[in-house]
């Protein structure tokens, strides 16, 4: 008996050793090329094509950060695309939660034939993929006179979260929210859009942090809309500014991998801050299939 | 004000600011799009143009049938990138949700869960920038270790150069199924696994038995994942390969973006692929959810 328990903790013991080896070294997979291009971007473009690449700087070189920062060799900036994708991002995620909400009220608590179309039209959205509405968009942006504007990036954006928005809080509503909770309030005299705004919005937090996170990073990350509807350096974000980059700053490798690290920080701190809650936001997001 | 007036005028103003948007800037276009691919619109004014011709399927045909048969490559690459994800991401996503699942990791879960998954949240711009400089230039890593086994390594043209991008493909979003796959692990009661162990299960018996069977849906929800990701993808590819060369690396939406907004327009050709990747992924959808009935029918 004792015997077998012994040898028990012994396989035990193996199993975990090769399990935490193989963890290990998905995990350096992972991480190691972003490590890499951190620690590349500490040196000059002559350092990095004359010594080996898988080296640390021998010598750390800290010039390239403030070069890229406020010159980053087009016409602005890596300044101006940081605070444009931080206003993209905001104006985004702040409509797109609340319409999503408002929404998601109606077509989960208030009775309407019409609800059934529209939800599924919403439904039908999140299988889409962007570029089948690109010539059009791009089309109609022109003919609107909003090409090249914060403007024609923004309503794209916000439309383009809603389907996802409008099913998660939907599906939040319909069974987070008890029937007697509203009924109790309108009881009391609260017309609807103001039970939207005391009951259902507050006890929506949960799912309006997922949908911003969400959409967060989705907006912040977005490049191909931004490629299409700007042109010139002046309202673009970072992602499109870094498509333009990597053209010509291809030839000066340092001024890349700078930004490129510059372009990760901020999405890796939000990353690492929030990582619970966007893994679960994943999570819930992939169930629509 | 009636209750009734006040609840139609609360629907209005709940739902009006979402549906508006959403039709202005999803599905009419979508609708759109399907429309300009049978007509001979390429550029200039669109609305109220009377120059514009309904040409039927004339796009289509040409696509299908012309020598280059750029439309059979994109097509062929999409392909690929959904058998890595079937092959590759989603098994290594199961096997990696599988092992942090079990009792034996008492530590670092999160840690590994985190760093795995690290690669989905940044830009695939900036990824396909990166490993443009990581394995595929002149001045990479990749060349810096050919170099290393072979020192008169000279740098040369990859001839199949898909490989690099089905590669970092594969290295980007297997973090991505490993935690769909793990948040759906851990609602399983770890009491039935304890009670099957106690009765003697092997560890193969209780992955095929008890957690493979739970599982199908998740695997089938991965596959349908697998494929509209494959039809999105599209910065990696811009910014890792540009599609080159000579086109061996498109995708179809790259095809879609380059017969659009490269050189000289090509609407009604872009508007007949962008219209043949909503077909593909509407009919792979209906397949897959067709497989998913079966599968789980049998499971019963």
């Amino acid at each position: 008996m004792t015997n077998k328990k012994y040898k028990e903790i012994i396989v035990n013991g193996i199993y975990r050793v090769i399990l935490y080896i193989i963890l290990g070294l998905f995990t350096f997979l992972a991480i190691y090329p972003i490590l890499w291009l951190l620690l590349q971007s500490f040196k000059t473009n002559q350092v990095y094509l004359t010594t080996n690449k898988l080296s640390l700087p021998a010598v750390w070189y800290f010039g390239n950060y403030p070069r890229i920062w406020n010159n980053a060799g087009l016409s602005d900036g890596f300044s101006n695309f940081f605070k444009n994708s931080l206003i993209y991002t905001t104006i985004t995620v702040t409509a797109v939660v609340l319409f999503a909400n408002m929404a998601g009220y109606a077509f989960a608590k208030i009775q309407y034939r019409i609800t059934k179309l529209l939800h599924g039209l919403f439904i039908v959205g999140i299988l889409l993929t962007i570029q089948s509405i690109l010539i059009p968009l791009f089309l109609m942006i022109n003919s609107a006179g909003i090409f090249n504007t914060r403007l024609g990036i923004l309503i794209p954006y916000i439309g383009l979260g809603l389907p996802m928005g409008v099913y998660l809080c939907t599906d939040f509503i319909k069974k987070g929210i008890p029937n007697e909770l509203l009924e109790s309030s309108r009881i009391d005299g609260a017309g609807f859009l103001t039970t939207f705004a005391r009951i259902v919005f507050p006890m929506c937090a949960p799912v309006s942090v997922t949908l911003a996170i969400i959409t967060f990073t989705g907006t912040w990350n977005e490049f191909i809309l931004m490629n299409l509807l700007t042109a010139g350096d002046r309202y673009k974000a970072i992602p499109a500014a870094v498509g333009r980059f990597a053209g010509s700053l291809g030839a000066d490798y340092g001024r890349l991998f700078t930004t490129l690290s510059l372009s990760i920080i901020p999405i890796l701190a939000f990353y690492l801050a929030f990582r619970n809650q966007i893994t679960k936001g994943v999570a819930a997001g992939a169930v629509k299939g | 004000m009636t209750i009734n007036r006040e609840k139609r005028i609360s629907y209005a103003v709940l739902v009006t600011p979402a549906v508006l948007i959403y039709l202005l800037v999803v599905a009419f276009p979508t609708v759109f799009s399907v429309f300009l691919s049978f007509t001979n619109y390429n550029g200039g004014v669109i609305f109220g143009n009377s120059n514009i011709q309904l040409i039927g399927f004339d796009s289509y045909i040409w696509m299908f049938t012309e020598p280059v048969r750029s439309f059979y490559t994109a097509l062929n690459n999409n392909l690929l990138i959904v058998a890595v994800s079937v092959f590759g991401q989603i098994p290594l996503g199961f096997i990696l949700a599988y092992i942090l699942s079990r009792k034996l990791i008492t530590r670092g879960r999160g840690f590994f869960q985190t760093m795995i998954f690290l690669p989905n949240v940044i830009s695939a711009i900036i990824i396909g920038v990166l490993f443009n400089a990581f394995i595929i230039s002149p001045y990479s890593v990749f060349m810096e270790i050919k170099k290393l086994i072979n020192p008169n390594a000279e740098f040369v043209l990859n001839t199949q150069p898909i490989i690099p991008v089905l590669f970092v493909i594969l290295w980007m979003f297997t973090g991505f199924y490993m935690v769909i796959f793990l948040a759906h692990m851990q609602r399983i009661d770890p009491a039935i696994i304890e009670a099957a162990k106690v009765d003697g299960a092997t560890e193969g018996r209780i992955l095929t038995k008890i957690v493979l069977p739970v599982m199908t849906s998740e695997i089938v929800t991965c596959s349908i994942l697998a494929i509209s990701g494959s039809l999105k993808t599209f910065d990696l590819i811009y910014a890792m390969t540009a599609g080159g060369p000579a086109g061996q690396t498109r995708v179809l939406s790259l095809f879609m973006y380059e017969a659009a907004f490269r050189g000289a327009p090509n609407y009604p050709l872009a508007n007949a692929i962008s219209t043949v990747m909503v077909l593909i992924s509407v009919i792979l959808i209906i397949v897959t959810r067709q497989l998913g009935k079966i599968f789980s029918e049998k499971g019963d």
